[in-house]
């Protein structure tokens, strides 16, 4: 157990040193992250509302997150491919979903760094107001954040060790994170006071006589939580099917 | 199976087969090798020689047939059987951004090396990369790597140790040290399975060569039973007149 | 055999389409759709549980054949995906005069199509001389049915402004519907059949030639 945690760490560890010493991927993944706040802010301007500009705000920052997180990912594998060192990974006696776990953290820490300078940005740019608290709103983060990390940790392993051409990667995460986009999207709206937690129309749904969760803050953080664990076990399990030779 | 497992053998390979889509590359390969004994594996292109050592190293998996590497079958005990591997191939396994220190570091953490600071000085003492220890990776040139990449493989004191074409683009003295190294790691015990194309550096380096053609083993003799010269030039059709 | 289950699926859905607009007719006229929209959308999400239990049967045994009723099913699922979409383009035309609009339904078919898009063009693009293709779609096939669940249920932050009531005014129209579901439950069936055959076939001359 104690062999696992410290190959775990040590390939946690032997990345992100990587990455501060090639110093590539990180700054791309800013500035793609920045082009795209940019670029959508450009698209609100003309006859933008207050509650439209949030939306394409809170829009830019979830496309960010999906673009720049693919990048991050593949990076991770990326760097292995040279001078064979998945095989190095895969000789030593780790079993596959340590390996999985290690690339997963490693991924999920330079999406945060990413967070951390692109998410003030779009919060300016946009002239977000954070009305639910900013605890909340680096929950909300790193859920989105987990969610992305797992699927694409597995699959730009699938996608690098094939050594295909074209952004297969992009495809597969976006589909496979498309429900979740659904209420990470409406929890940044919440907490950004664009959409008022209950409303009129709203709540005259729940009277329908069907569950919805059209409104509700804390399913869509469950949910979002339900997403990640599945996702995150699903894929560790996963894992050492795709890196099989 | 109840196959009594012979202890004695480092590395035992039985009836291992491989296809690969169509095209059968291993056909039932048998080979046992005893501790302390180095084995070249000679075979032309494509005879399957990478994939078999793949096989041993846990990489790849047959399609039939056991693997047991100083008692651990490689498919039942994997995590133990690993340890007791160290593998150089023609891919250094090194990361360019890392020094030379730290990528043996790196390695020594993901195999559990007891005391890592003074097993990483031995074996940079052993390959002579002592000076070389805070250079980054990426600027080495092909003969230090290939020294990186044997003290890596070392690094965890393995029983078996595989090579696979360890010699190609090395120049004359990086060979040189490469055969000193090998010579004393079994002389310490080791056991070495090693594929090349160079067939006189094999019959220098090992006590036993095999041969693989279409999937079999064709020859498998004792260096001294071998004619060298022969052997040299044309081993393929060297082994087939031999069989 | 096959040919059987094809004549009787074709028979079953022009008894459904008949049945459903002479007798079970619904008010107003493109609430018909139903007749094609439903079915449909049972079929689309059966094909993705045979594409599950096909992608865990070639990760278990490791036999191609799991492999090719997987990517049959795919593309039997993204043919009725598809027309499901353009069922419910139609209607939402027809009902909200808006070809789309983000209401539960449509997002969930739309994600449901997104999916077995991707199969399939995973499927296309990865070198298919290893085996490695067939185990990373196996592996796709598995998230992705995974995904499914999730979509409903994330369709559930959506709000439904417009919610259709559907009752059934006469027993015609619940014979409509199922005999529409039966007729495509057995076309589907019959098309994975067939694909998976035609692929097999495939695998084999290939094996012949490169041989």
């Amino acid at each position: 157990m104690r062999a696992l945690w410290l190959g775990l760490r040590a390939i946690i560890i032997k990345d992100i040193v990587v990455e501060l010493r090639a110093r590539q991927v990180l700054p791309t993944m800013v500035v793609l992250g920045m082009l795209i706040v940019f670029i959508l802010r450009m698209a609100s301007e003309p006859g933008s509302t207050a509650a439209g500009g949030t939306v394409m705000g809170v829009a830019a920052l979830w496309i960010a997150f999906l673009f720049s997180g693919l990048l991050a990912q593949e990076r991770s594998f990326a760097a292995e491919q040279q001078n064979g060192c998945m095989d190095g990974l895969l000789l030593a006696p780790l079993d596959a979903g340590t390996i999985y776990l290690a690339k997963l953290l490693a991924n999920v820490i330079m999406l945060t760094i990413f967070e951390a300078i692109v998410v003030p940005i779009a919060i300016l740019s946009f002239n977000l107001h954070v009305t639910g608290g900013w605890l909340r709103l680096a929950a909300v983060l790193l859920l989105g954040n987990l969610g992305i990390s797992s699927v694409g940790t597995l699959f730009s392993a699938a996608v690098q060790l094939t050594r295909t051409r074209g952004s297969l990667l992009s495809i597969i995460v976006l589909v496979i994170l498309m429900p979740m986009m659904i209420p990470a999207t409406f929890a940044l709206l919440v907490l950004f006071g664009t959409m008022p937690v209950e409303t009129e129309s709203l709540a005259s749904l729940r009277g329908s006589g069907t569950l919805a969760f059209v409104g509700s803050f804390k399913a869509a953080i469950g949910y979002m939580l339900a997403f990640d664990a599945i996702f995150v076990v699903a894929c560790w399990l996963l894992f050492g099917v795709v890196v099989e030779e | 199976m109840a196959q009594d497992i012979p202890t004695s053998m480092a590395l035992h390979v039985h009836g291992v087969s491989k296809t690969f889509v169509t095209r059968p590359v291993l056909r039932g390969i048998d080979l046992a090798v005893p501790k302390g004994q180095a084995v070249c594996l000679c075979g032309i292109n494509g005879a399957g020689k990478s994939t078999l050592l793949r096989i041993a190293a846990g990489l790849l998996r047959p399609d039939g047939g056991t693997v047991i590497v100083n008692g651990f079958d490689i498919r039942k005990h994997v995590e133990a059987a690993k340890r007791q591997i160290g593998v150089i191939s023609h891919a250094s396994m090194v990361y360019p951004e890392l020094t030379v220190f730290e990528n043996l570091a790196f390695a020594a953490r993901l195999y559990g090396v007891a005391g890592r600071a003074a097993r990483i000085e031995e074996l940079l003492a052993g390959t002579a990369l002592t000076s070389f220890r805070h250079d980054r990776a990426g600027i080495l040139s092909r003969g230090l790597l290939q020294r990186l990449a044997i003290a890596r493989a070392l690094l965890h004191e393995p029983v078996v140790l595989l090579a696979d074409e360890a010699f190609t683009g090395l120049d004359a003295d990086v060979s040189e040290r490469l055969v000193a190294i090998f010579d004393q790691f079994v002389r310490g015990g080791g056991t070495i399975l090693m594929t090349t194309h160079d067939t006189r550096m094999g019959l220098r380096c090992c006590h036993r060569v095999v041969i693989l053609d279409h999937g079999v083993l064709v020859l498998d003799a004792m260096k001294d039973k071998i004619d060298a010269d022969r052997f040299a030039d044309d081993y393929v059709s060297y082994a087939r007149s031999m069989s | 055999m096959r040919r059987l289950l094809f004549a009787l699926a074709f028979v079953l859905l022009v008894a459904s389409t008949w049945i459903g607009l002479t007798q079970g007719q619904i008010v107003p006229v493109q609430r018909n759709i139903l007749y094609a929209h439903v079915p449909n959308s049972v079929c689309a999400l059966l094909c993705f549980v045979v594409l599950l239990a096909a992608s865990i049967g070639y990760l278990i045994t490791g036999k191609q054949a799991w492999d090719l009723v997987a990517v049959a099913s795919a593309e039997a699922g993204f043919v009725f995906a598809t027309i499901l979409n353009a069922t419910g383009m139609l209607f939402s035309r027809a009902e909200w005069n808006v070809w789309w609009t983000a209401s539960p339904r449509l997002v969930t078919s739309a994600i449901l199509w997104f999916l077995y898009a991707v199969y399939l063009i995973l499927r296309v693009s990865l070198p298919s001389s290893q085996y490695r293709r067939a185990r990373i779609c196996a592996v796709f096939g598995i998230i992705a049915f995974l995904d499914v669940p999730l979509v409903f249920v994330s369709a559930r932050f959506i709000p439904d402004i417009h919610r259709p009531n559907f009752s059934f005014d006469s027993p015609w129209q619940m014979v409509a519907l199922m005999l529409g579901m039966a007729g495509t439950g057995l076309l589907a069936a019959a098309l994975i059949w067939l694909r998976t055959s035609l692929l097999r076939s495939g695998v084999e001359l290939e094996r012949q030639l490169l041989q």
